[in-house]
């Protein structure tokens, strides 16, 4: 596990400075330095004053099995949620009025927030899980575009299977 | 004296209370209140709220429309597919691995096809919540899946501000919003039309800093 910083909670105190032992909490940019993090040790994180401190896992259980019933329930509005999306999409590209584009960038906005937490819940929690991996798979295998990013595909499975 | 409960947060009106924030006074019917009354928490309209203890009714079954353009919007479904795993690589503290994936996703949303209109977009949401979050309920009560459950549950509370804001646009046009601001929730996507965001967040309860501001631009 290595130890990560809330910049948001952090008043400054500089107790995790005093108590780490490799200096993995003394950096410039205000993020703990991973590679000197120590996975068994959490000094900072009982020191900190502000609970600013937590650990993150470096590996994740897998993903509890999801019922297919659910699933195909959250795919259906999923569905829907997308074509409300291409819908704002069509509005923002040629709005009647400031107004109306502005009420469309942020309809858009919250239907993508609830389209995700749809996916999210049929089983796409976590980027190391089984089913992430075979979408990414997926569609390195598919035909795709000259600028589909290709690379990137490639380094996220190599991060995930690790 | 009864009570009115705004389906979007919860909040109550009591009719022997009146509502204060707004110079309503106590003992002042439902009926007597002013149409541009809002919720105080949460901003939803009169057509939000339902009276308490009102028998649940038989949810209507409308004719859902077919899925024509699913197909057209399968580039849109990678798209949020990257964008939900982004953010999920950052809630790890992993920048680069979010990075990749907002990459990916800039690749889809650049294929992801533009069509319809306000309309559509409302008469897809009417259906989402006669029909579509009934049945995912449904579903998700019978096998006892929580996380499914907390998901519907936002994502319904939300879908019916998303539809009241179509609502209201679509019979009073610009006029509707012509002196609010706009903030969106990030965390669970509820919408904020008026002065200023929310202490806390009526769906979600996140702070007040997880709302973004969308301005009105040219
Ligand atoms: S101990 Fe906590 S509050 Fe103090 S500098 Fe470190 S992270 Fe910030
Ligand atoms: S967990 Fe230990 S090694 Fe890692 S930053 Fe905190 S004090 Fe330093």
């Amino acid at each position: 596990m290595k130890a990560v910083r809330n910049i948001r909670l952090c008043t400054k105190d500089c107790l995790c400075l005093f108590v780490c032992p490799t200096g993995a909490t003394n950096t410039d940019d205000g993020q703990i330095d991973a590679s000197k993090c120590l996975d068994a040790c959490r000094a900072c994180v009982d020191a900190c004053p502000s609970g600013a401190i937590s650990k993150v896992p470096f590996n994740f259980p897998p993903q509890q099995p999801k019922q297919e019933a659910v699933c195909a329930a959250l795919r259906a509005l999923l569905a829907s949620k997308a074509n409300q999306e291409a819908a704002m999409d069509a509005v923002i590209g040629s709005p009647a009025s400031p107004v109306e584009a502005q009420l469309a960038r942020a309809l858009k906005e919250s239907i993508r927030i609830v389209a995700e937490d749809m996916l999210r819940e049929s089983g796409y929690m976590l980027p190391q899980s089984e089913q992430a991996r075979a979408a990414l798979r997926g569609m390195l295998e598919s035909e795709q575009d000259a600028d589909f990013p290709k690379d990137a595909a490639e380094e996220l499975l190599r991060m995930l299977e690790s | 004296m009864s009570k009115y409960i705004c389906t979007v947060c919860g909040y109550d009106y009591d009719e022997r209370d009146g509502d204060k924030s707004q110079g309503i006074a106590p003992g002042t019917k439902w009926e007597d209140l002013p149409d541009d009354w809002v919720c105080p928490i949460c901003g939803a309209d009169k057509s939000m709220f339902e009276l308490a203890g009102a028998a649940a009714q038989a949810p209507a079954q409308p004719a859902v429309t077919e899925h024509a353009g699913e197909e057209r919007q399968d580039a849109r479904h990678q798209a949020i597919l990257m964008s939900n795993l982004a953010k999920a690589a950052s809630k790890q503290h992993n920048a680069p691995m979010a990075s990749l994936f907002a990459r990916m996703e800039a690749y889809f949303n650049q294929r992801s096809a533009a069509e319809g209109d306000m309309n559509s977009a409302h008469k897809l949401l009417n259906e989402d919540i006669a029909a579509r979050y009934v049945a995912a309920f449904n579903t998700a009560r019978e096998v006892g899946d929580r996380g499914a459950l907390r998901a519907l549950t936002w994502g319904e509370k939300v879908s019916k501000i998303q539809a009241n804001i179509l609502r209201r646009y679509l019979k009073d046009g610009d006029s509707a919003f012509e002196n609010d601001n706009v903030y969106v929730c990030e965390a669970c996507g509820f919408i904020y039309t008026g002065a200023e965001a929310p202490e806390i967040c009526p769906v979600c309860k996140v702070p007040r800093f997880k709302f973004n501001q969308i301005k009105r631009g040219a």
